[in-house]
């Protein structure tokens, strides 16, 4: 049956449609043919798939036969069992008959014969050529129509139709259209079935010896090209995937060894999308066919009718997995093949898959992660036929030129060399081209990192390949290693990159992963003379080029080889491509990776702003993941692209990116060698000075601890840890840092400064900051923000007190943690005075200030004090300071003892003595954090002299005159930025009040006048000599000084009690001179002993222990009695019985002459005698007057003259009060007697409730 | 030989990467886990019918490439671990354990309660014991 093979494919390439037999037999179809035409290809065809299942076929194509054509005709009988599919699917029988005899005799019999074969599918086509007005005819033709009906359809079948080639109805055509179409359907089923069943026979012998895969294969695509042919593709593809399963089966048992293939010309181009490339005749081996060959050929059927049903995305994915398998049979197969036709095979392979695929897809309706799919499987195809590209590129000497990326080498380094039998070889007349490479070698540049960054470079080869193709020339013996070495060493010398550093650590290092590729056959036989000396690198360059010209057909390919040039723009393009197509997945990892090359080779092309774009893409996708080893290394290529655009801020960011990754990345020098660049470009004229991030170079933090706190308004320090990552120390210009307020965000925030330039050490350091003062609240840090040389840089980078944390990429959280709390305002200290008792007037006295910090230091403080008028400072004595609690402990016995003795001394530990200065004083150190007491001395003035007052009418003196100020002033704080100021008030008074009574009048005119000394002070007063001098018209008794008896002395007043005197005097005669006193006064000799902390005490002395006695004096105003009245005054009663408010009274008053006016020389001469002066005297608040209030009155000089004085008043508020009095003053008092004699009260009531606002009360 | 496992946490952020090659070629390993991380994101984003389902947590081989293998394993704190082989023929059910071995080590390695969470795993048992887990890897398919 192999011998079918040649037959198969010409019938199969002739034959791409269904045929319809038409067995004209009345030789109708010329005049039908048209119409039948018109109906194909079929709109829509419902035929069964291989399960049995209706499948809708559209645009079902076909195809008229007339019997008569000779392509029926001339078939060989045998044949048609396999070739059955291109036998008609349908036969139509087309007749007409006219005569009902006629059809019995002549047509009846004919159509039998002809439908006698079952295994056709046949029906009658009836053509009625009667028009439709010829009523005869038509009755004719319908009659014959229906013994034709009779004769050929059957119950089960309908066989027959009628055509009336002048009726115009379109059943005909819809009726023909289905049989036709169940025809095709019936004789499909029956010829799967058919084939089914041979191949189902067959598959049964697979695994005896007679098997022959050539006429499985017949069979299998046999039905494979009838589905096709039927437009149900679905069930050709797959008849094909079997058909590959099962011929991987068969070639994958090791019973025969067989053929590969690919040894031809042309063959290392992908013919994987081209089923026609090769006759499968040419590729037949055996009973089987060659696998290089016959597996291309089954994809690319497979392919072509995923093509037709519209699955591209299918195809690529299908295609990608072919390739990475083919690919590694073709490595099985490798030392039988042509030198590196895999990797050429795998190149046009990828590239044939991706332009049809391409072309195919419309990117129509699809669905997103479909579309994502396709282009992620484009980015597989292209990036891997980038890997083999480079690969064959680094045989014939690109190496040098190409990035020794990480992506490249995980590509290619774990890629084993090719294995061909035996390693090409150069012609010894290929010296020019060996010298060129030679060139090439040691002109190129190694690839010299930025920043004189030493890394070893990655690998991108296995091994070394000078090894490993002078290993695979066979001649040489391990012993040649040495020589090999040497060799190496002087060509590699100067090219430093190529051969000597992968050499050493990939040879020794995989031993275990690359010994497998050091296992294939060595030919011994192929040893050319050439072969006595191990090949330079450059020879085994040339002789790979070569080698590879030779196994290259394609033309493309070959060029992209040829020159350096060409290299770069196929491995940009490939790149590019890759690149493109996993942008558009969802693999933007790979992309980006791509993109790296991308920007390598833009670089090496002095395209430094493409490159420098993309390098930036790469970084940022490294960076924002936390990749530091990646990002490590493609940073130094951004910088180096932005130094040379003259990018500044991004050439400078760089830098502090490069600093701030992690240090075991880069070491110290090349630290160093970063930061002398920030500091280069800090230092140097920059056009535009640019704002720097150092973020994750420079982190601060607070102090640990709780934070600092003020009082508002205080300026202080702040201490922050700043953390340098920068490998050497670091000189800033300057350094500040804001304060951000809790509380309040949208406040703007103000930088405070480090007050000198700091150099930040490597790791930690504290910058202390001035601080002004802030407004309350709690602050956190804020930005820290400095300048190195012109360069402004700012970190937002907090640190939890460790060092930089490189890798904490994702967490820059901001701590709560406040570092400085501002309190809001409070007193922060308080001055009282220590006494609420009074002190002596015109002595000097201890002032006590209670000064009580509160929770704030007063260090420092200064105290201005500005006594008040009447008052001073004695500034002869030092001020004294004590601890106000050791004042409080002892302040038991001191009131116990006041009364007993002066206690008043600085006896507390704490207590010190300070100098008043310009009204200043600065408080001591030990005194800054405790209440202390504040003892100064002051004078209060008071020229006034005492006044007694008469016991009968006592007289309250006004608090106020004893009262003095002091203005205090207390500058505090750290800074003197705290005052506080408050005004005190110091009462200071007469030691004694004193008051006057006359106890007794005795008969013999002896007066007892009693002195009541009231002490007002809380102090023991000694009394230690009293006396009077007595004013004009009173003496002594028994002509003294009028000095009690002097035993009686001292007497001690305890504080705030009374004690008196008895004074014996009697009535004098006046002098009426005028250097008699008028008033008498009390002398009074005495001593104080109280304790200033409670008030009155001794007086400060300048000369301490001596005590002195003071001098007390106080007036008194004796009154004569009233013994020789020339007047009388009387007060007349009220005419009503009481006086309201509101309600006119006239109050009266008579006076009468006592006697005659004797002539008086002091009042004569400006009284007129019989003309009486009067005057009202009266509290306006209390009474109102109606009529005059002073005035002169007519009285007669005459013993008994009377005259009333009447004035009218309306008192004003009711209670008790006093009336007004009738005053006379040109009438001495001693002169007038007065009825009532003193004063009195009157009672005056509410006035009369108005009825109208009243509510009568309940009766 | 497996060549390199690592752990990249949730942000796909490398939490700890060790490479079993000796020669100072880390940084292709870096690469390849890098890129690994593009199939692991796609897997677990649109989770087909034809991967394995998401309960589970081997995630497979990622990587069908010519030359090593690539195999992810997905806990269910979605941190991730990969391992790179250039052993072409590898039983999933090996792998399976590895995984499920190295996974039982990386609990006790974050467990500690001086590891940061999100940090790079610089625990010295950990590493050793990682090599071990690998070294027996490497001894159970050649026995």
């Amino acid at each position: 049956m192999a011998n079918y093979l040649s037959p198969f494919q010409t019938i199969k390439s002739a034959c791409d449609r269904l045929v319809i037999a038409v067995e004209d037999v009345s030789d109708l179809w010329p005049s039908v043919k048209e119409g039948f035409e018109q109906r194909l290809p079929f709109q829509k065809a419902c035929l069964n798939n291989k399960t049995r299942n209706p499948v809708f076929v559209e645009q079902l194509p076909a195809e008229f036969i007339l019997t008569t054509d000779p392509r029926l005709r001339s078939r060989f009988p045998q044949e048609q069992s396999v070739f059955w599919f291109r036998e008609p699917y349908a036969t139509v029988v087309l007749v007409t008959c006219e005569d009902l005899e006629e059809f019995k005799t002549i047509l009846k019999p004919r159509l039998k014969l002809i439908v006698q074969n079952d295994e056709k599918e046949w029906f009658i086509v009836f053509v009625s050529k009667a028009h439709p007005s010829n009523d005869q005819a038509t009755k004719m033709a319908k009659k014959v129509y229906a013994k034709l009906e009779v004769d050929f359809s059957s119950k089960k079948r309908e066989r027959c139709c009628k055509l009336d080639l002048h009726g115009t109805e379109s059943i005909f055509w819809e009726d023909l259209e289905s049989k036709m179409v169940e025809s095709i359907r019936n004789t499909l089923d029956r010829r799967v079935q058919f084939y089914e069943e041979e191949i189902r026979k067959l598959s049964e012998q697979r695994f005896l010896p007679v098997w022959n895969f050539c006429n499985f294969f017949i069979l299998k695509e046999s039905l494979a090209f009838m589905f096709e042919m039927a437009h149900l593709h679905e069930d050709s593809l797959r008849e094909y995937d079997e058909l590959e399963l099962c011929y991987l089966e068969t070639v994958n048992t090791p019973v025969r060894q067989r053929e590969f293939g690919g040894l031809d010309h042309g063959d290392d181009q992908a013919a994987l999308l081209n089923p026609v490339f090769k006759p499968l005749t040419q590729i037949i081996q055996d009973d089987s066919f060659r696998e290089f060959e016959f597996r291309q050929y089954l994809f690319a059927c497979q392919s072509k009718l995923l093509f037709k049903l519209s699955r591209p995305v299918e195809v690529a994915a299908r295609g990608y997995a072919f390739i990475i398998s083919f690919s590694k049979t073709l490595a099985l197969h490798e030392n039988a093949l042509p030198f590196c036709l895999r990797e050429a095979w795998v190149i046009t392979a990828c590239l044939a898959v991706i332009n049809s695929t391409s072309s195919h897809y419309d990117g129509g309706v699809v669905a997103p992660d479909v579309e994502k799919e396709f282009y992620r499987l484009q980015g597989d195809l292209y990036s891997l036929c980038r890997i083999k590209f480079m690969r064959l590129a680094y045989l014939i000497g690109y190496g040098v030129e190409m990035e020794r990326s990480p992506a490249n080498s995980a590509s290619l380094s774990m890629l084993p060399w090719p294995r061909p039998a035996v390693w090409p070889v150069s012609s010894p007349d290929a010296s020019s081209e060996v010298f060129a490479k030679e060139k090439i070698i040691l002109q190129a540049n190694p690839g010299a990192k930025h920043f004189d960054i030493q890394r070893k470079p990655l690998p991108l080869e296995p091994s070394s390949l000078l090894r490993e193709a002078n290993r695979r020339r066979a001649s040489l013996s391990i012993g040649n290693v040495s020589e090999l070495l040497d060799s190496r060493h002087s060509v590699t010398d100067g090219s430093g990159a190529d051969g000597v550093s992968k050499f050493s650590p990939s040879s020794k290092t995989n031993p275990s992963s690359m010994s497998r590729n050091f296992s294939g056959p060595v030919n011994f036989e192929s040893s050319s003379p050439s072969l006595d000396r191990p090949m330079r690198l450059s020879e085994i360059h040339v002789a790979a080029e070569h080698a590879l010209k030779r196994t290259i057909s394609d033309l493309d390919l070959l060029k992209s080889l040829s020159t350096l040039q060409d290299f770069e723009q196929k491995y940009m393009e490939l790149t590019k491509g890759a690149a493109d197509k996993y942008h558009n997945s969802c693999w933007k990892r790979h992309g980006v990776a791509l993109d790296r090359e991308i920007a390598a080779l833009c670089f090496k092309h002095g395209n430094f702003d493409l490159a420098a774009k993309s390098y930036e893409k790469v970084c940022a996708l490294y960076a924002g993941e936390g990749w530091q080893d990646l990002l490590a290394e493609v940073l130094p290529n951004l910088a180096e692209c932005q130094k040379i655009l003259n990018d500044q801020a991004g050439y400078l960011s760089s830098c502090v990116r490069l600093l701030s990754l992690d240090n075991v990345l880069f070491s110290t020098k090349e630290r160093r060698a970063f930061q002398s660049e920030v500091v280069r470009l800090a230092h140097s004229e920059m056009k535009h000075p640019v704002p720097l991030n150092v973020s994750s170079l420079i982190t601060f933090a607070g102090n640990p601890g709780p934070p600092l706190e003020l009082s508002d308004g205080d300026p202080g320090t702040l201490s922050v840890t700043v953390w340098s990552g920068f490998p050497d120390d670091i000189a800033l210009e300057s350094l500040s840092m804001t304060l951000v307020a809790t509380n309040n965000v949208d406040e703007g925030v103000e930088a405070i400064k480090c007050s000198d330039a700091p150099v930040l050490k490597p790791g930690r350091n504290t910058v202390t900051l001035a601080l002004p003062p802030q407004k309350p609240g709690s602050y956190v840090l804020g930005v820290l923000t400095g300048q190195i040389g012109h360069l402004r840089f700012r970190s937002h980078g907090f640190s939890k007190g460790g060092p930089p944390d490189s890798d904490d990429f994702m967490s820059f959280e901001k701590p709560t943690k406040p570092v400085l709390k501002v309190f809001k305002p409070r007193p922060l200290v308080d001055i009282v005075a220590a006494i609420s008792s009074a002190l002596l007037m015109n002595e000097p006295q201890w002032v006590g200030l209670i000064v009580k910090p509160m929770n704030y230091s007063l260090r420092g403080a200064i105290l201005h004090i500005d006594p008040g008028p009447e008052l001073m400072i004695e500034e002869s004595q030092m001020i004294e300071i004590e601890d106000y609690m050791s004042v409080m402990e002892r302040m038991p016995q001191i009131t116990e003892s006041i009364a007993l003795e002066n206690v008043s001394s600085i006896s507390t530990e704490k207590s010190e003595q300070l100098l008043l200065g310009n009204g200043k004083i600065a408080l001591p150190d030990w005194a800054s954090d405790i209440t202390t007491v504040l003892w100064f001395p002051v004078r209060a003035i008071d020229d006034r002299m005492a006044r007694g007052t008469s016991a009968v009418y006592p007289q309250r003196q006004s608090v106020v005159d004893g009262m003095r100020t002091i203005a205090l002033k207390l500058v505090f704080g750290a800074f003197h930025n705290q005052i506080f100021e408050r005004t005190i008030a110091v009462h200071f008074t007469n030691p004694l009040h004193v008051s006057t009574r006359v106890v007794d009048k005795c008969n013999d005119g002896n007066l007892l006048l009693q002195v009541i000394m009231h002490s007002q002070v809380k102090a023991s007063i000694h009394i230690y000599d009293a006396w009077i001098d007595l004013q004009d018209g009173f003496v002594h008794i028994g002509k003294g000084d009028g000095r009690p008896i002097s035993s009686f002395f001292p007497v001690v007043i305890s504080p705030s009690s009374r004690a008196a005197i008895l004074f014996s005097i009697r009535l004098g005669s006046m002098t009426n001179e005028d250097e008699v006193p008028t008033e008498s006064i009390l002398n009074m000799r005495y001593g104080v002993s109280g304790d200033r902390n409670v008030g009155a005490h001794t007086p400060v002395s300048a000369n301490p222990g001596v005590e002195r006695e003071l001098l007390f004096k106080s007036t008194l105003i004796l009154q004569r009695p009233v013994l020789d009245p020339c007047l009388a005054v009387g007060f007349l009663p009220f005419s009503s019985d009481c006086l309201k408010v509101g309600q006119l009274v006239s109050m009266q008053w008579r006076v009468e002459r006592l006697k005659d006016l004797v002539e008086s020389p002091r009042s004569t001469l400006n009284v007129l005698q019989d003309e009486l002066l009067y005057e009202i005297n009266v509290n306006p608040d209390n009474w109102m007057i109606a009529g005059r209030k002073r005035g002169h009155v007519f009285l007669s000089t005459m013993q008994g003259s009377r005259v009333v004085i009447t004035v009218t008043c309306v008192p004003l508020i009711s209670g008790y009060v006093r009336p007004p009095q009738l005053g006379l003053p040109d009438v001495d008092d001693a002169n007038i007697s007065y009825n009532p004699a003193g004063p009195h009260l009157v009672c005056v009531l509410p006035p009369t409730l108005s009825s109208s606002f009243c509510v009568p009360a309940a009766a | 030989m497996i060549v390199c496992v690592a752990v990249v946490g949730q942000q796909n952020n490398p939490l700890y990467l060790q490479s079993f090659t000796e020669a100072g070629d880390e940084l292709k390993l870096h690469h390849i886990v890098h890129c690994s991380l593009d199939v692991i994101d796609e897997r677990v984003n649109n989770p087909k019918k034809s991967w394995p389902t998401l309960n589970e947590t081997f995630l497979g081989l990622l990587y069908p490439s010519e030359n090593y293998k690539v195999y992810g394993y997905l806990t269910n704190t979605k941190v991730k671990f990969i391992l790179v082989t250039i052993d072409m023929e590898v039983k999933d059910a090996d792998m399976r354990n590895f995984f499920r071995r190295f996974h039982a080590a990386f609990v006790d390695a974050v467990s500690n309660p001086f590891h940061v969470p999100g940090k790079k795993i610089t625990s010295r048992s950990f590493a050793s014991r990682v090599s071990a887990i690998v070294k027996s890897f490497g001894s159970g398919t050649t026995a």
